[in-house]
């Protein structure tokens, strides 16, 4: 049977809560592409915090009903305080089988880390601790020179790379299936090519790859990105690399017109999960929380003393694909798998609103497209002339664009 | 599409819906703004809303206000004044108001401000003014505060408020009365529509979604009448959203005697586009009570055949929303 590497689909995808910890907005670097504006080393989450937080979730059963949840550790940085996700994961277990919560049992901790920390001996030992319910993405964009081009640390502008490159063997060894996330900047497309493939070569078998949805494309860089996005789809096809590998750039999904009634939900979860900060504020996602905004008050729909403010939460949960956009993106030919961002949307938005969608990356989205239906085309050829099209399409793995 | 424009004559004109007017202080438009906004008006084809404060206008005013086909709204001291075609007019008033004056009613749109406490002890007063006015508006004015105890009261006073209506009815009357009646002669949705079919000029000269937007904040402004005068057009960014097809939940409902509120919507839930739970429970508590009437009625006569209110199973649209 011919192998073909597809995305896997997140862990109870769809029925899962996701809840996040922002347990501090300090990190070690300072990524050119990052869109946290407003990190800094004073909001560090306490334990008091942290712990309300808790007490109030738990303590809420009926108000949250989804089957599994995601308790989700972010920053900053979230390995910068391991000391503190260790005493919540242990009161979360506690809580959890002390209430006979219905996700005990159904829980995972989920970590996106900029790697640096990895092996360090409080993290290892987390990981020893909680490796049956855990999952760890470490964040590597590709070859040095395209890594150093962005993730710096902030005081030095010192490239990253040596001290995330050092920890892939041991994460790889301890989550063999872990997937990366690489970000696009304007200023990173020459390097797409060779970054995957970088990556591909430390045995990363999955790269998630976006573009990022601010506006920062120049123009002529859709046309690069397809030049990009055309030779790593020779590259991956003529090695034999989709066998084994996974580019989530290429998805037979997307590059269809959408119709405005049946394919009509919001393409991202904001609403659906809830983020916690220092302060004790919530978030419908940790995109509203100020230091995510360039240009918009943070949008806090409760804090762990009153709990959530359910009229906030109703315009995320009615959102529907064709209010917020324009209609250029309703006419759209290629629409499916234009992705975006709540977040980004309702900071980018000429009013207070999260029902304004920024058409940012159309271009790009459109270049990923073209790209994409050669990817496609080529491979389904090459297949064909292999007289292996036919079991190939009964046996290969379909990937599903994710929603965040 | 703009068909009326409202004007505040007066930073203390008095206020007829859901937000109070905190401004003490008088600041009458200027004459200069008042004909302008008139001219304007006339240029687009749109009907006019006078709203007055509570104290008499300069006779200037008087007569630049009757060069223009209109609507008047002022508070009740007002009606004690000589205003022309005063049954087109409106009446507001607070229910603190209803309590000590000695009005005498005769016929007129009277719209009755007040609390949800007032509305909850103060049913039988409410109840009496049906056959002396053409119209009765109740707006509540602390609707985003209603609790589901609240809700519970609200189905009792309505259904007392409506035996009385049905009598009305029954004995040959046809009182209008915008919570029970309103549902049963709408075949469409009937909403406030501020900032698609109606704006407001204030007294400062400028233009906003409607009188509450320029109360909470006058930097809200849209427009002045003078750059408006030249380009005929206003800032309003993400307009659309105003819409009722641009209003997830809204767009399927058939509450369609509710207000919309797009300030209320705004301040409960920071969209203009999305009422708070209290908007819809109250305005389906509302439809409910008017299904039953209109079903009382029929037991008695023959009374609009061709309407339906179906029976429904929730009273917030958005438990269903995953139906539509």
């Amino acid at each position: 049977m011919i192998k073909l590497k597809g995305r896997k689909e997140p862990w109870q995808s769809g029925v899962a809560k996701n809840i996040t910890f922002i347990v501090t907005k300090d990190c070690q670097l300072a990524c050119k592409y990052c869109y946290l504006v407003g990190k800094n080393i004073k909001e560090r989450m306490s334990w008091d915090t942290a712990k309300a937080f808790i007490d109030y979730v738990l303590g809420h059963e009926d108000d949250f009903r989804e089957e599994s949840v995601i308790w989700d550790f972010i920053g900053g940085e979230p390995f910068l305080e391991i000391e503190l996700i260790d005493k919540i994961c242990d009161y979360l277990k506690l809580r959890m089988f002390e209430l006979n919560h219905h996700w005990f049992n159904s829980y995972r901790f989920n970590f996106s880390t900029n790697g640096i920390n990895y092996h360090t001996p409080e993290v290892q030992a987390f990981i020893q601790k909680n490796r049956e319910h855990l999952s760890i993405g470490i964040t590597i964009d590709g070859t040095e020179k395209k890594h150093d081009l962005n993730r710096v640390y902030k005081i030095t502008e010192k490239g990253s790379y040596q001290d995330v490159v050092k920890n892939i063997p041991l994460w790889l060894e301890q989550f063999p299936n872990a997937g990366t996330k690489v970000t696009i900047s304007s200023a990173d497309i020459p390097y797409i090519t060779e970054s995957v493939m970088h990556l591909y070569s430390l045995s990363i078998h999955e790269v998630n790859i976006n573009v990022v949805f601010e506006d920062v494309w120049q123009e002529g860089d859709d046309k690069k990105f397809e030049e990009q996005l055309m030779t790593l789809a020779d590259t991956i096809i003529d090695g034999g690399w989709y066998q084994d590998y996974a580019c989530s750039f290429f998805s037979e999904n997307i590059g269809k017109p959408m119709d405005p009634e049946r394919d009509n939900q919001n393409w991202c979860g904001a609403g659906k999960m809830l983020s916690v900060d220092a302060a004790g504020n919530l978030y419908p996602c940790t995109r509203f929380a100020q230091y995510s905004l360039r240009e918009k008050k943070a949008l806090i729909i409760g804090n762990i003393k009153d709990g959530i403010n359910q009229n906030l939460l109703r315009p995320f949960l009615t959102l529907d694909r064709t209010t917020q956009s324009p209609q250029k993106c309703l006419e759209c030919e290629v629409a499916s798998g234009c992705a975006w961002c709540q977040g980004e949307n309702y900071d980018a938005a000429k009013t207070n609103t999260i029902y304004e969608r920024s058409t940012a990356i159309c271009l790009m989205h459109k270049a990923r497209v073209r790209a994409n239906n050669y990817y496609w085309n080529k491979l389904f050829r090459k297949l064909e002339l292999e007289e292996r099209r036919e079991e190939f399409e009964k046996n290969h793995r379909k990937s599903n664009p994710s929603i965040c | 599409m703009v068909q009326y424009l409202v004007i505040l004559l007066d930073d203390t004109s008095v206020s007829y819906c859901h937000a109070d007017n905190p401004n003490a202080e008088r600041k009458l438009i200027s004459i200069e703004h008042l004909k302008a906004g008139i001219h304007e008006a006339m240029r687009q084809n749109w009907m006019i809303q006078f709203v007055y404060p509570d104290y008499e206008l300069p006779q200037e005013y008087l007569d630049v206000i009757d060069t223009i086909d209109h609507h008047d709204i002022f508070g009740i001291e007002k009606s004690n004044f000589e205003v022309e075609n005063e049954n087109d007019s409106v009446r507001v008033m607070d229910y603190s108001q209803l309590a000590t004056a000695n009005i005498q009613f005769s016929g007129g749109i009277l719209v009755l401000r007040l609390a949800k406490k007032d509305l909850f002890e103060g049913d039988d007063k409410i109840a009496a003014l049906l056959p002396k006015v053409e119209r009765l508006n109740i707006v509540i004015t602390d609707l985003d505060t209603f609790t589901d105890s609240d809700i519970e009261r609200y189905r009792t006073i309505l259904a007392k408020i409506s035996e009385k209506v049905k009598a009305l009815y029954l004995g040959g009357a046809t009182p209008q009365f915008n919570l029970l009646t309103d549902r049963i002669m709408l075949s469409k949705p009937n909403h406030c529509n501020a900032g698609v079919e109606n704006l407001t000029l204030a007294p400062n000269g400028k233009f906003y979604i409607c009188p509450a937007f320029y109360y909470s904040n006058p930097d809200n402004s849209i427009g002045d009448i003078k750059s408006f005068h030249e380009t005929s057009e206003l800032q309003i960014p993400n307009q659309q959203l105003f819409r009722l097809d641009y209003a997830p939940l809204c767009r399927h409902c058939d509450a369609y005697h509710c207000r919309r509120c797009v300030w209320l919507n705004r301040k409960t839930t920071l969209e203009v586009n999305t009422p708070s739970r209290e908007q819809c429970v109250v305005a389906h508590t509302e439809r409910e009570a008017s299904r039953l009437l209109l079903a009382e009625i029929r037991e008695k006569a023959t009374f609009m055949p061709e309407t339906e209110i179906k029976e429904i199973n929730y009273n917030d649209p958005f438990e269903v929303r995953k139906e539509w």
